[in-house]
């Protein structure tokens, strides 16, 4: 039988990954996904915890909201990362450190 | 002031005294304009004439007559000045002014033509005036003051020519030699003022004074007011060891010499002694003797071996002076003064006779262009050919010296030599010691003296190339005043009695009693010895010098000590004054490095602590406040790594925030 | 206004008319400060000649004369009590010879300050200041007042030291000041204690009057400095000692004493003509008048403990000072340290504490300011006109200056003690009055008054052979024709202040009676004051 711990120990997984994906890559497209992937296992909480909310089924339609969501701001973020190439020639993360101080 | 208008011997004796100083004064106003010595030569002459008529004829064997002035008051105490007239002052007074009235005479001519004459009339002036008051002050303060005013007009005509280093060398060395005697001469005088309040010679020492009326002389300070006193005498009158400023004063000029060096300022010592005698008590008459003894002795051997004609009178100057001394340590203060007076006039002459030659022969040096010593024995010889008189004159001043009868020296020498061996027979034992000393030195002294005038006048003129008939007999204005003091030098001055000292007026006049007994066979056999034994003298004398047997090796090691004064000059040099010197750069070194060097290190340590407390506050009270901001601002350094601009680390400062909250809100 | 206010006051009227003028006119400065010093001095021999012999003095007001007394400041301190500072002047026989040898000395240094061309404002208005400075310091009677003098006094003396100097000039003004403001500070200290020690018996109030604390009623029970029962302890000393101790070393480093010399050779040496000869005829005797004005009349009791060693401290300055004398190749310093012998009699004569040492101290004092302050002119005249001092330098000057060597003789001989100048009529004093000590019973043995006479000795050896080396024999200069030239003998202003000085000398040596007859009741008054406490 699946409980809702798996569902959560699954979202919490690809949280993780997504987190690493953020944390770690040395892509800004790879942190992209990253961000998509926690997201992802965001949606996928709501539509786990969305089980308890059979009347207004609150869960799926927040998880449809933030689907749509994640989409506009992949489509926001792919602008940004394209117009930083633009000026830096590189999508490295690393090498963009203009908030230093 | 009214008497001192009246005819007393006290103004008339403060006329004495004061003329001198009134010609010092007028010479000194005048300088340069007035180089006669009329001024000086008047002021002595009436100062004599009425020494002589109105003081020494008025007061001489009459009660003695004083009067004091106030001078001022210190305290409660109040000193006075004062003149005294006793046979004594008077007799003192007179000689003075007897000698010094041929000498200013015969200075007229010797002196001519010297470029600092006016000097020489002012300091023989102000040296008289000293000298004359000196004889009659009352009062041991003001016997003082004149005694070191002597001293002064003797520092001033010693070094009269003052551009000849020796001069002013020995003027130093007279006036040095005389402070230790002052010196000696004020510590007396303090030990009488505190223990009897007054320095008044008649309240001290006269007939009714505190000493006559039996005080207990023989305390300690007593002893050592003696010996200061005697000190101050040994100093002035030149005796043993004090002696050798007065060979040294020869540098002055002849006139000079025979006046003050000779016949009365060197005397001042024993009149001194003379004056407070009855202060005395037997160790210090004996201290006395004992030096007398040694000074006739000593300089009656250095006599034998000197050339210069000059330093052979100072040094007979010196033993005859020992005699006086003898004289007064054995309580026979008047022989003492009896020698004294006859001294006076045959040692003056003695003087002024050298100073003809030697004036002579400096003329004759001038001349011949030639380098030599005029006042060596060596380079003269034969003058009596040329100066007869002189040489007439310089012999009946030699036998006086060598105590031949008939001169005045005779007597004065035998009464001081008889006293002295009744006084150790009285004593007997070791006593008599200084009686056979005493007659040894009249051999010598004759020995000398003799020696003296056959090198000079006998034998041939020892100055090769040049003409000794240039040579002349000195003018009368000089020759008169030598004739008088040789007569002066004659017994009948003194004393009727040509061989006996018993008549003579000063001893009978000043009228000593003596405490012990009378020998008779005394006064026939020593006389006899004394005369034998000069004769003696003369004859080697004679023989030696006259006839040219000279049977010592000039380089004997006795007669280099005789020439060369027994090496005391130099000891002195080395021991005192060198020392005093090292001692006196020592003590300026520590001066200059010890105590200024403390005061220099307070001030470097002050400093020094300064830049310490400096350094402390920039480096630790400042730093500690520079410790603080740096602290924070490394700190603030430490974090900023944090802001490094890189994405991701924000991030993942900004989860692990959120993370640690978390675990907080879960841990609580 | 008084007498004694007028005489003090007059140079600060001098300095404020020279400060008004205009540079222009400064040919006009000298003759300002003369005639004010000639008035002054006027001012002077007529109070010594109107002054009243009889007067005692010392610890009475009656004794003074020329009284002025006026309340100056009055503060109330609370608990403290009433503050008391008087404006109190006076004079007696200590203090009015000192104060007409001031006037005269004032007079020299005005007359050697005629070559002067630096800076002559400032110059003139500075030695007017010190004029006030020294005549007030003898006149106060109020100790406040007394230590405002006395350090009035430094200031000026610092600059002119150190402007108006020689080649070492700042090292020695610095010198100076610092020594004598050491003694000074603790000085104030001990002022403080006996203000607090001393009452008014008439208004119960503190005060700073001195007459006040020389009287032993006047002193509050318990207190610092008090007479009865006082068990104070400095460091193991009784607190009246302890304030001896400190006024005397204040007063001694001026005198000055060995081992607290040093300043003078240097000062003496560096300091120009006019303010050496103030230096040596004035300064040197407020250390004297101080010790024997505050230390001996206020702490008779302290004083008599230790005289001896008083004694002692005296014949240490005469025979040190005259070896040092000897030693010396420079003819400023070695008259310099003349003076630190010669003040030694000073001191010796005090610590004596018999009339006739004290007398002698007194007289001393006197001579020694006429005979320094001519003997400083005298080395002043040659350094003018070579500008060198060395003896080895110069040999028989007397053929070139015969006029100069006889000043010099003169001088020199005076100095050295010789009968008939005045230096002979105090050192004999001093010896005899020492002598008798033991007689009198004041404890200065007699081996003192021995050793203090060898001072004399020495002091005959080092000027007489200055005399021999740098005036007889054939002459010799280092400078050569140039300074033969340069050697013109003493003109007229020269042997206008040179005559009278030693002209008083010989006065004063002949008719000593002119300041023993005023000085002689203030003496015994002192004497008798002290000798309760023997």
């Amino acid at each position: 039988m699946i409980t809702l711990t798996h569902f959560l120990v699954v979202s919490v997984c690809i949280f993780c990954i997504g987190l690493y994906a953020v944390l770690a890559k040395r892509n800004a497209i790879m942190i992209l996904v990253g961000i998509e992937l926690m997201i992802n296992s965001a949606v996928l909480n709501l539509v786990a915890f969305g089980r308890y909310d059979k009347v207004n089924y609150g869960g799926q339609v927040f998880a449809l909201f933030a689907i749509v969501l994640a989409a506009a701001s992949v489509a926001v973020g792919l602008a940004i990362i394209l117009s930083v190439y633009r000026k830096y020639k590189t999508i490295d993360p690393n090498n963009i450190t203009d908030l230093r101080d | 002031m009214k008497e001192l208008l009246t005819i007393s011997p006290i103004s008339m004796s403060i006329l004495v005294v004061l003329l001198p100083f009134v010609a010092f004064v007028i010479q000194a106003i005048l300088g340069k304009k007035s180089i006669s010595g009329i001024i000086s030569l008047v002021a002595i002459l009436t100062s004599t004439l009425i020494s002589g008529g109105f003081v020494f004829s008025a007061v001489w064997n009459s009660p003695p007559a004083s009067a004091t002035y106030h001078w001022f008051t210190i305290g409660d105490k109040t000193f006075t000045i004062g003149i005294l007239l006793n046979n004594l002052t008077v007799l003192m007074q007179f000689i003075v002014c007897i000698i010094a009235l041929p000498v200013h005479i015969y200075s007229r001519s010797y002196m001519k033509g010297d470029s600092g004459i006016h000097r020489y009339w002012m300091y023989l002036s102000l040296f008289c005036f000293a000298m004359l008051g000196l004889s009659v002050s009352k009062n041991l303060f003001m016997l003082y003051i004149f005694w070191e005013l002597v001293g002064f007009a003797s520092y001033l005509l010693i070094g009269f020519w003052f551009t000849r280093e020796a001069a002013v060398q020995a003027n130093k060395k007279a006036f040095l030699v005389n402070r230790i005697g002052d010196l000696g001469f004020l510590i007396g005088i303090a030990i009488l003022f505190s223990s009897f309040g007054t320095l008044d010679l008649v309240d001290l020492f006269g007939k009714d004074g505190i000493f006559l009326q039996g005080i207990d002389k023989n305390t300690g300070w007593m002893t050592a007011a003696g010996i200061a006193f005697f000190l101050g005498a040994m100093a002035k009158s030149a005796q043993f060891p004090l002696h050798v400023w007065l060979p040294d004063a020869m540098e002055g000029p002849t006139s000079v010499s025979s006046l003050i060096h000779a016949a009365t300022m060197v005397a001042a010592g024993v009149f001194l002694l003379a004056s407070v005698f009855p202060l005395f008590n037997e160790t210090v008459l004996l201290i006395i003797a004992i030096i007398g003894t040694i000074t006739a002795i000593s300089s009656a051997f250095f006599a034998l071996g000197q050339y210069d004609i000059k330093k052979i009178l100072a040094f007979s100057t010196i033993s005859q002076l020992g005699y006086m001394m003898v004289g007064v340590g054995i309580g026979a203060w008047d022989a003492a003064m009896f020698h004294l007076a006859t001294h006076a006039f045959f040692k003056c002459l003695l003087f002024l006779s050298a100073g003809a030659v030697i004036h002579e022969m400096a003329h004759l040096k001038a001349h011949g262009n030639q380098a030599f010593d005029a006042q060596d024995l060596r380079n003269m010889g034969g003058l009596r050919h040329y100066m007869p008189k002189t040489f007439i004159l310089m012999a009946v001043a030699s036998l006086a010296l060598a105590g031949f009868p008939l001169t005045s020296g005779y007597l004065s020498k035998d009464a001081i030599v008889i006293t002295a061996w009744e006084w150790a027979l009285h004593h007997g034992g070791l006593y008599l010691v200084v009686p056979i000393l005493l007659v040894v030195v009249s051999i010598l002294t004759a020995f000398y003296i003799s020696r003296l005038i056959f090198k000079a006048f006998f034998g041939e003129f020892r100055v090769k190339d040049l003409d000794p008939t240039r040579l002349h007999e000195a003018p009368s204005s000089m020759l008169i005043p030598m004739l008088f003091l040789g007569i002066c030098a004659l017994f009948f001055v003194f004393s009727w009695n040509p061989l006996s000292y018993a008549d003579a007026g000063i001893l009978k006049g000043l009228a000593v009693v003596y405490p012990f007994p009378e020998v008779h066979a005394i006064h026939i056999v020593v006389p006899i010895l004394l005369v034998c034994g000069s004769l003696i003298a003369c004859w080697v004398g004679w023989r030696w010098y006259a006839k040219g047997r000279y049977p010592l090796n000039a380089d004997n090691r006795w007669v280099q000590a005789s020439l060369n004064q027994g090496y005391i000059n130099q000891f002195y040099q080395k021991t005192f004054i060198e020392s005093t010197l090292k001692l006196t750069q020592l003590s300026y070194w520590f001066d200059l490095h010890i105590v200024d060097g403390l005061v220099n290190l307070s001030a470097k340590v002050v400093r020094s602590l300064s830049a310490i407390s400096s350094w402390i506050d920039r480096h630790i009270v400042d730093g500690l406040v520079n410790t603080v901001a740096g602290t924070i601002y490394y700190i603030g350094h430490l974090l900023r790594w944090i802001q490094n601009g890189r994405l991701q680390n924000y991030l993942g400062f900004a989860f692990t925030v959120v993370l640690i909250g978390i675990i907080y809100l879960i841990i609580r | 206004m008084g007498l004694l206010s007028l005489l003090i006051f007059l140079p600060l009227i001098a300095t404020t008319i020279i400060l008004l003028l205009p540079s222009s006119l400064r040919d006009s400065y000298k003759y300002i400060a003369l005639g004010f010093t000639i008035a002054q001095f006027t001012l002077a021999g007529y109070m010594y000649s109107q002054f009243d012999a009889a007067a005692s003095g010392v610890d009475t007001v009656s004794g003074y004369q020329f009284v002025e007394h006026l309340s100056w400041i009055r503060m109330d301190l609370g608990t403290l009590g009433k503050l008391e500072i008087d404006y109190f002047l006076g004079v007696d026989g200590f203090s009015l010879p000192l104060l007409a040898l001031s006037a005269f000395v004032m007079l020299m240094a005005i007359g050697a300050s005629w070559n002067i061309t630096k800076s002559l404002k400032g110059y003139f208005s500075l030695l007017m200041i010190l004029n006030v400075a020294v005549m007030g310091i003898f006149c106060a009677l109020d100790f406040f007042l007394f230590y405002v003098f006395y350090e009035v006094m430094l200031l000026p003396l610092y600059f002119l030291i150190g402007i108006w100097g020689g080649a070492r000039r700042e090292y020695a003004a610095i010198k100076f000041f610092i020594y004598t403001l050491f003694g000074s500070v603790f000085m104030l200290l001990v002022i403080v204690g006996l203000y607090f020690s001393v009452t008014n018996p008439l208004t119960g109030a503190h005060t700073f009057n001195m007459l006040h604390m020389m009287n032993p009623a006047n002193y509050v029970e318990n207190s610092f400095f008090g007479y009865i029962n006082n068990y104070n302890e400095v460091f193991g000393i009784s607190a009246r000692m302890i304030g001896f101790i400190v006024l005397f070393f204040a007063f001694a480093i001026k005198v000055p004493i060995v081992p607290l010399h040093t300043w003078l050779p240097d000062a003496h040496v560096e300091a120009p003509t006019p303010v050496s000869i103030i230096l040596a005829g004035i300064l040197l005797k407020v250390g004297g008048y101080g010790i024997i004005r505050i230390c001996l009349s206020i702490f008779p009791d302290a004083a008599v403990e230790a005289n001896w060693w008083l004694g002692l401290i005296g014949i240490i300055s005469i025979i040190y000072g005259a070896l040092n004398a000897l030693a010396q190749k420079d003819l400023k310093r070695l008259i310099a340290y003349s003076s630190v012998s010669h003040m030694g009699f000073v001191l010796l004569g005090i610590a004596s504490l018999t009339a006739e040492g004290i007398s002698g101290a007194m007289f001393q004092m006197i001579s020694h300011g006429f005979l320094s302050a001519a003997l400083f002119f005298l080395v002043g005249v040659i350094y003018d006109r070579v500008h060198d001092r060395y003896i080895y330098n110069f040999r028989g000057l007397t053929s070139l200056m015969p006029k100069y060597t006889g000043y010099v003789a003169i001088a020199f001989f005076a100095s050295l003690g010789l009968p008939g100048f005045s230096a002979f009529i105090g050192e004999a004093f001093v010896i005899i009055g020492t002598f008798n000590s033991e007689s009198v019973g004041t404890g200065i043995p007699r081996w003192m008054a021995i050793a203090g006479s060898l001072g004399i000795l020495l002091s005959a050896a080092y000027f007489l052979w200055t005399l021999q080396r740098m005036f007889f024999g054939e002459t010799r200069l280092k400078g050569g024709e140039e300074w033969a030239s340069a050697l013109v003998d003493l003109n007229k202003r020269e042997q206008l202040i040179l005559f009278p000085t030693l002209a008083l000398a010989l006065l004063l040596g002949v008719i000593p009676s002119l300041i023993f007859d005023n000085l002689n009741s203030s003496v015994l008054n002192l004497v008798a004051l002290v000798k309760q406490y023997i």
